[in-house]
């Protein structure tokens, strides 16, 4: 009983920030139908600034987001703007292709510069917990969960109820129609990449004070992204908050009641169980 | 080059008569090339050109994006080394049951995924390799695991107790490696004069319009990635054989899908000589990054003096950067020429010939 | 199309490097860039600071550097344009045992001779390869020893081993196991993970359930520090955290006092061994490079000083080499190397491992009793507050 509720307790608070990853996936596929491969890397650069924000300007990880946010957006956006926007009529692979190659460089670059050496964001609440009925919570997973949640609410009112948002929406849904009632439909899939970036960017500053961070760390998290993604139906925020929960509740128990080396393949299962039997994904519309 | 690759104009006389001496020439190259080095790059090249041809076939004629070829790859690698370390039986047996598991799984594959469509097709295939990859690490009795499988010694080939070959050096390698790019080569061209390949490219063109002239998608596609599959196992197949040692991290790794992938986008989708192009463009380009040969041959020509600032940075830096300069390129590539490399040069011809006229 | 196919041809061909008789060809080959890159750094500063103390030797070497960015069939291509085209004397690398296990062929083939710096995957040396020499222990004794170690200290009954599932990572464990039956040791939870997983709690609750006296783990830097904090999290006490190598015998590790302290890890290597030049070594390296030298770094140093030695003496001759290198004997900064054949192996330095366990933040040789530094602290006293 100790092992399910101690599993299930980690499995949640890590999905928070998997759900981040997720979400800002989601909103770059539901706008433009791209399928980012270079997602990891983006949250692997988020990690190199908050690393560095706080090694050099001792800014603390969860304080750091107010820059890692903006700062990511402009990243994102500079990369929609030249390179991204000129794909967006082509072929699918193509596409797919342009986002592996810039994740390439994007990878190399940071090895360049900062070496590949395995960077370690100590803080002193790194490895601190509560424990709770015999249950031992970790205190930085807590405080990313909040973040999270706060976070994904302020997303949500923003594309739910300003203009802004609503003409993300209405790109997402059909983007000839969109175009046609006079939405920048360019400038929407600008925005959508940026939000997606400073997505990616804000969990790799969360997730830094408990994990580690190398040039290479982003594949593991793409892969993942890609799951949540469609678990949750692809372009669906709330699908991909749910999808990065289950995500982290299912590795957390294929774990204890599996096996460590298994639980991939529980994750990979059950996504092509999704994908089989609801392929729009947990709360996407039918329109796969 | 153009002449050869310009078969839409006809004169296919030359053609043919090119292509003879062209694989003539192959076939003589390992009888006055003593360099193995060279031979170790044109071995690469061919199980690049196999890999991406069967790919093409899938990707490029029947228009399903599979990303997730790594799984066709691992599965004739595993079960050739598998059936010749645990069971004793010589790789040219194993090959054929590494053809048949392949076109089993794909089969199975190709039946869940096949469902899908467009994005949602291309994770799925990813999902399926994963599920592979980590499988052949979990099964650690059936695969050895992360330990991966090496060859102690490759049987020697024997018919009629006379040897044929030992496999002690490149040469076996590539004739079975030429061997193969020809297979595939003329399984393409079969593909594409036939009508199988009319139903692939109207999938291609347009599944739904495809399906109301009553073809029937689940057979065509599966038919597509069974070819496509049992082409993928020989390349995974010839490569453990050629390098000695698999395991999953390198022959099921999602990795090994993109390079598939991005032979055919490079040379072209959807051609005969697309991917052929994509692997003689790829593989010395990555050799040439990987060993710095740039560099070198701009120092050791004179142009750069190794003790200056430059040499120094060519020698020292760029040998750190050439996996950036490989996605520098590949980014440039796809924005500049979508159609890739042979799709560019004939859109050039095309132009210059509008001109001419 | 041809005409590309001759020119790759001609471009492998020509262009052959500019030959200065005076100088020691040896080739480089590592993992510079990809997955190994972190590790393999370590080695390139190890061959860095040899050649410094080779040219103080008056050995002018001439190095060919080659990335195999970890995979097994670019370290054959690095091999075969060092062994052929560049016409190196011998060659030291590569750093991952994949890579290394498919170059070793190709030593014998081209009778180049091969020296493996740090690769540890035990069958490389055991294929009776007469031009593949091998300076580092193997994978099994990095579990011997710990085990060994822990027998002599205290009376441990039962065993829970963790390892990344990796070659390193299960042929570790697996050795682990053996020995830990021959020593009457119960294996009471075997997990093998995926590397780069941010949680393992629930792994860890599960072994904290069965209440082992020793823990065993084989994993990289990164993801010894995260089980490490994850364990003090579930709150796992057990007699000895037992560490094979690698992320345990970093210093990133160590400097996480909070959860390193009193953790054991095997090593080839520490930086305060008494075998002659290791102290010096270790000031030199930490003065050029800023950070402390592991043992991938002493041992690439260490392989890169005997070849290019043992090739001044023979020239370019590699059959004087291979014999040389067979026959010789050092006693550097590794301690006494000697390639030897005993028990199935060939050419295998029978290297003495070391145990060395965090007190205060700093890495100290506890075991074997001739390499001490500090007393061992066994049983583990408990998590600081």
């Amino acid at each position: 009983m100790n092992i399910f509720v101690q599993s299930l307790i980690s499995g949640i608070l890590i999905g928070g920030v998997y759900a981040l990853i997720g979400i800002g996936l989601t909103i770059i596929f539901g706008v433009m139908r791209v399928i980012n491969f270079a997602h990891g890397d983006l949250l692997m650069i988020g990690m190199y600034g908050t690393y560095y924000l706080f090694t050099l300007f001792n800014i603390d990880p969860f304080v750091s987001i107010v820059i890692t946010i903006p700062l990511m957006f402009l990243y994102g956006a500079f990369l929609q703007k030249f390179f991204i926007n000129r794909v967006l009529g082509a072929l699918p692979q193509n596409q797919i292709l342009l986002t592996i190659g810039m994740g390439l460089v994007m990878s190399n670059a940071v090895m360049l510069a900062f070496t590949s050496d395995y960077k370690i964001l100590s803080t002193t609440y790194s490895s601190s917990s509560v424990s709770i009925l015999g249950i031992s919570i970790s205190s930085p997973l807590v405080i990313s969960f909040i973040i999270t949640a706060a976070i994904t609410a302020a997303l949500y009112w923003f594309l739910m109820k300003t203009n802004t948002g609503q003409a993300i929406r209405a790109t997402a849904q059909d983007r000839e129609a969109a175009q046609l009632m006079g939405i920048n439909v360019k400038r929407m899939s600008i925005i959508a990449f940026g939000l997606g970036a400073s997505l990616a960017g804000t969990a790799g500053a969360l997730i830094s004070p408990t994990y580690y961070i190398f040039p290479q760390v982003g594949s593991t998290f793409t892969l993942k992204a890609f799951v949540i993604t469609v678990l949750g139906g692809m372009g669906s925020i709330v699908g991909a908050t749910l999808g990065g929960i289950l995500i982290g509740v299912a590795e957390s128990l294929g774990g204890a009641y599996i096996g460590s080396g298994w639980k991939e393949v529980v994750v990979f299962v059950l996504f092509l169980l999704v994908l089989l039997f609801k392929p729009s994904g947990l709360m996407g519309k039918s329109n796969a | 080059m153009n002449a050869s690759l310009d078969n839409s104009r006809g004169n296919t006389t030359v053609n043919v008569l090119l292509g003879v001496v062209v694989i003539v020439m192959l076939f003589l190259l390992p009888k006055f090339v003593e360099s193995t080095y060279a031979l170790h790059i044109m071995i690469l090249i061919f199980i690049n050109i196999v890999m991406g041809s069967s790919w093409n076939i899938l990707g490029g004629y029947t228009g399903q994006y599979s990303v997730g070829h790594s799984a066709y790859f691992g599965m004739g690698a595993y079960t050739t080394m598998m059936l010749m370390q645990f069971r004793q039986i010589p790789p040219w047996y194993g090959l054929w049951a590494g053809m048949l598991a392949a076109l089993v799984i794909a089969l199975i594959i190709g039946s869940i995924c096949f469902r899908l469509r467009g994005p949602y097709f291309v994770l799925a295939s990813i999902a399926v390799a994963e599920i592979f990859r980590v499988s052949a690490l979990n099964l650690k009795d059936v695969t050895n695991g992360a330990e991966g499988i090496l060859i102690t010694e490759i049987p020697p080939l024997t018919i009629g107790g006379t040897v044929i070959t030992d496999f002690a050096s490149k040469v076996p390698f590539y004739y079975t490696g030429l061997v193969f790019v020809l297979l595939i080569i003329l399984a393409t061209w079969l593909v594409q004069h036939s009508k199988l390949g009319y139903f692939f490219q109207a999938i291609r063109e347009d599944q739904d319009a495809a399906h109301s002239l009553g073809i029937n998608l689940t057979i065509y596609k599966n038919a597509a990635l069974g070819i496509s599959a049992i082409f993928t196992s020989l390349a995974g197949s010839l490569y453990a054989l050629y390098v000695g040692f698999i395991d999953p991290s390198t022959v099921l790794s999602l990795e090994l899908s993109v390079s598939i992938v991005l032979i055919c986008i490079i040379g072209g989708i959807g051609t005969i000589f697309g991917p052929v192009i994509g692997a003689l463009v790829l593989v010395p380009l990555s050799e040439a990054l990987r060993s710095n040969l740039i560099g070198e041959s701009l120092i050791s020509s004179g142009l750069v003096k190794a003790e200056s600032t430059l040499g120094h940075f060519l020698t020292e830096n760029l040998s750190h950067a050439h996996v950036l300069i490989y996605g520098v390129l590949v980014v440039v590539v796809i924005l500049f020429m979508p159609d890739g490399v042979l799709g560019f040069f004939k859109a050039l011809a095309a132009k210059k010939r509008k001109e001419a006229a | 199309m041809k005409k590309i196919v001759l020119a790759a041809v001609a471009l492998t061909l020509a262009v052959p490097g500019i030959s200065r008789a005076e100088k020691v060809k040896i080739g480089f080959v590592n993992s510079i860039t990809g997955p190994e890159a972190p590790i393999g750094e370590n080695l390139t500063n190890g061959v860095t600071l040899a050649l410094e103390d080779l040219k103080k030797k008056g050995i002018d070497v001439e190095l060919i550097k080659e990335d195999d960015t970890g995979k097994p069939e670019k370290s054959m291509a690095a091999f075969e344009k060092m062994a052929t085209r560049d016409k190196v004397a011998g060659i030291v690398g590569p750093y991952s045992s994949k890579c290394a296990n498919a170059v070793a062929k190709l030593a014998e083939k081209y009778k180049t001779p091969l020296l493996i710096p740090v690769a540890s995957k035990e069958e490389i040396t055991r294929q009776h390869l007469k031009w593949t020499f091998r300076l580092s222990a193997t994978t099994y004794d990095y579990a011997t020893i710990l085990l060994d170690m822990a027998t002599t200290l205290g009376k441990p009954k039962t065993i829970a081993i963790i390892n990344e599932n990796t070659d390193f990572g299960t042929s570790g464990a697996k050795s682990a196991k053996d020995y830990a039956g021959k020593k009457g040791i119960r294996i009471v939870a075997e997990e093998a993970y995926a590397p780069g997983s941010p949680d393992y709690r629930s792994t860890l609750s599960k072994i904290k359930s069965k209440n082992p006296d020793l823990v065993f783990m084989v994993s990289y830097v990164a993801d010894a520090i995260l089980l490490m904090r994850q364990s003090r999290e579930i709150g796992i006490t057990p007699q000895a955290f037992l560490g094979a190598g690698a992320g345990f015998a970093t210093v990133a590790f160590a400097k996480e006092k909070d959860i390193s302290s009193n953790v054991f890890s095997s090593t080839q290597w520490t930086g305060d061994v008494n075998w002659p030049g290791a102290k010096d070594f270790d000031k030199r390296y930490q003065a050029k490079f800023g950070k402390e030298p592991t043992y991938h770094a002493a041992t690439a140093y260490e392989s890169m000083m005997i070849m290019a030695e043992t090739a001044a003496k023979t020239g370019a001759n590699q059959e004087k080499l291979r014999a040389a290198l067979k026959s010789g004997q050092w006693n550097g900064i590794m301690g006494e190397v000697r390639f030897a054949d005993y028990e199935g192996y060939t050419n295998q330095n029978k290297h003495q491992m070391l145990v060395e366990q965090i007190q205060n933040g700093v890495h100290e040789t506890v075991y074997p009793p001739k390499y001490v530094s500090k007393k061992p602290v066994y049983p583990f006293p408990g998590w600081k507050k």
